[in-house]
């Protein structure tokens, strides 16, 4: 017997599709969150409403989300912008460590003899340069050999986490704050390489900076020359080998631009709320969350400040469920993952469609 | 030099391979069927959460590694619904797959965490083999997971080269659309080599828990030895036995920060003894990407290619 059901190719995607394909992702994916807690034994609704509580609801809560979402705004473009040519930027995690070495140095380094003016951007650019650097390896065998970038750049992350954890635990490191005799910690920057946050709440400016970087690669993308040689790229390898596009060049630089970014995310996490070297980024996985930020928005920049804000709820809501409720904070992390699932599985009905498909055979009495 | 030490980094090395072979023969069961799993970490951390909850609460080893194999399994089932019947991009699937497994993993571990089982997997005592200096311990030291996996990969070898069900897969990953004329379902044997896949890194991962973890560290309980896997199979080339060898090799350089410790070999610090297993891999990595190697490599055609017949 076939099975009844078949998907059939669309010829047009609807436009509504666009949208609620991921609405109905969320949704489904918190359904199921309900369904796992129930079996695990936790209260939904309670776990649900603490959630939306401290992520969405409550003053506080909306800017800690907010805050939040600046490093997933960066670590999303960054992977975004790699996928603008297929290529896909996993490595985004070490690269914001690098950002993050980079960004820490330049600050203990010039933030005693600099103005705050600048200071800051030294920091900034030195964390997108470190960022840059980081991938520089496997931007160049892709572009040449076409080695996968896909594990070469996770591969860089463990070796960026190694070196994160010899920069914090040598105890003869620029990066070390020598005075405390206790758990290894990373030197504070001078107050001049950081910012304050504004107000009473945990929002930085360099969330202002996060969403401009975005719009400016959206219009990159869709207004300039280079833009279109990218586009064309993906599109059509073929036409751009005719086009007389350099292949190789604009992977170099997508590559390169995608690390950079990443890098600025952790240069970011240093002016904001870090202000120094500090190893607990080492198990917030910013970089891997800013995947799952620019898959769910499609790769469009704009869309992704809607996405990085929305994660950054579900973290942050997740974060203060384990204050309030022993619920584990990892309900966030795994939200997230179902929320992406469900859209990739979701993917399917904006190019197909299902038709129940009527059993041709005569069934006999 | 304590000669012991050295001896016990051999035979930790097949040890830790051990992990690794299981791990990399289900991604290449994986691949030759044209399925992409880049999840492979995901599924390795559910294995080990899932034989430790299970070996906890029932104290029985064999219990806890049946259950972290079909928590594999389980996971795999996912990806293999999204890439085989949704058609989704395999590449994303699998990141997400990962994602999900690592907040579900630590989400089930979270009542796991400081504290240890004492059950393990005992390392098998051959009598005299196992007594013959050097050799003995590596050879004949080793506990029974290993040794099936080794079995297993050569069976898989024969499997995969000399058998007509070994030929049908090794078509759905290259030319699936042979396959599809055979009157053969490239689904339903891609989605079962998915989940045979998945089932081997759960056991691959339950292992790892119950023969040489004994505690659950969140990420760094598997600390990507899943993403190494995944780059051994390109090692590989798509064929088990060369697994055995390099999963061995990069076994090696997984111990060796331990044993430079225990040695006070320190002139060189662990962060970075710890990064060579990475680095060796990226470099295996670009050596195996030159024009002339990719040729004798060949990587299954339609992998990663989710297989539509009416759109051919």
């Amino acid at each position: 017997m076939r099975f009844p059901l078949r998907f059939e190719a669309r010829t047009d995607t609807p436009k509504y599709l666009t949208y609620a394909v991921p609405v109905v992702s969320v949704i489904a994916a918190l359904l199921a969150g309900i369904i796992f807690l129930l079996a695990t034994g936790y209260d939904p609704i309670d776990t649900y409403q603490k959630m939306l509580q401290g992520g969405f609801t409550t003053f506080y809560g909306i800017t800690d989300t907010l805050g939040l979402s600046t490093v997933l705004i960066f670590t999303g473009i960054a992977a975004a912008f790699a996928f603008q040519m297929n290529l896909y930027n996993i490595g985004g995690e070490g690269q914001l460590y690098l950002g993050m070495i980079g960004g820490a140095w330049a600050g203990l380094a010039f933030g005693k003899s600099l103005p705050s003016a600048f200071a800051v951007p030294a920091v900034l650019l030195a964390g997108v340069v470190f960022g840059a650097l980081w991938i520089v390896v496997p931007a160049i065998v892709r572009s040449r050999l076409g080695t996968s970038e896909i594990v070469t750049t996770l591969l860089l992350t463990y070796v960026a986490l190694n070196l994160m954890n010899y920069f914090i635990y040598t105890s003869t490191s620029f990066f070390r704050d020598a005075s405390t005799t206790g758990f290894p910690q990373g030197r504070v920057l001078p107050k001049a390489a950081t910012l304050d946050p504004i107000g009473s709440t945990r929002v930085y400016p360099t969330f202002f900076l996060a969403v401009v970087v975005a719009l400016f690669l959206y219009w990159l993308v869709k207004r300039t020359e280079y833009g279109y040689r990218i586009q064309v790229l993906s599109d059509s390898p073929r036409a751009a080998q005719y086009a007389g596009i350099n292949a190789q060049r604009t992977t170099l630089s997508v590559m390169m631009i995608s690390g950079a970014l990443a890098g600025l995310a952790g240069a970011a996490l240093i002016v904001g709320p870090f202000g120094k070297l500090d190893i607990s980024i080492t198990t917030l996985g910013y970089g891997y969350a800013g995947i799952v930020v620019a898959a769910l928005a499609r790769y469009n920049f704009v869309a992704i400040l809607v996405t990085a804000v929305l994660f950054a709820g579900l973290r942050t809501g997740g974060a203060k469920l384990q204050i309030t409720s022993d619920t584990p904070i990892h309900i966030g992390v795994m939200l997230q993952g179902a929320i992406l699932l469900f859209a990739l599985g979701g993917e399917i009905f904006r190019r197909y469609r299902l038709r129940v498909v009527r059993s041709q055979q005569v069934v006999t009495p | 030099m304590n000669s012991n030490i050295w001896v016990l980094t051999f035979a930790d090395s097949i040890a830790i391979a051990t992990t690794l072979m299981l791990a990399a023969l289900g991604a290449l069961f994986n691949e030759r069927s044209g399925v992409l799993n880049l999840g492979i970490e995901g599924m390795l951390l559910m294995g080990t959460v899932s034989a430790f909850l299970a070996t906890d609460a029932t104290g029985n080893i064999w219990i806890g590694l049946l259950v972290g194999t079909l928590a594999g399994g389980a996971a795999a089932m996912i990806h293999a619904t999204l890439s085989v019947v949704f058609r989704a991009n395999q590449i994303v699937s699998g990141l997400a797959l990962v994602i999900f497994c690592t907040g579900l993993a630590n989400f089930l571990g979270k009542p796991a965490e400081g504290r240890i089982i004492r059950e393990r997997l005992k390392p098998l005592d051959l009598g005299f083999l196992t007594d013959i200096p050097f050799v003995g311990p590596i050879v004949f030291g080793q506990d029974i997971v290993t040794y099936f996996a080794i079995a297993l990969t050569v069976l898989a070898s024969v499997y995969i080269f000399r058998t007509r069900p070994g030929l049908t897969l090794r078509a759905t990953g290259d030319d699936p659309a042979t396959v599809d004329a055979q009157g053969l379902s490239v689904a339903l044997i891609r989605y079962s080599y998915t989940v045979l896949g998945g089932l081997l890194v759960g056991l691959g991962g339950s292992w790892l828990m119950l023969s040489r973890a004994s505690a659950w560290n969140r990420e760094g309980t598997t600390n990507g030895i899943g993403w190494i896997a995944l780059a051994l199979v390109v090692f590989s080339g798509w064929r088990p036995m060369r697994i055995i060898f390099g999963a061995v090799l990069f076994g090696f350089t997984l111990q060796l920060p331990f044993t430079l410790q225990a040695e006070r070999i320190t002139f060189i610090p662990t962060s970075f003894t710890q990064m060579v297993p990475y680095l060796a891999t990226l470099i295996a990595l670009i050596a195996l990407s030159t024009p002339k190697s990719r040729q004798t490599l060949g990587a299954p055609r339609s992998l990663g290619v989710p297989f539509v017949r009416d759109e051919r």
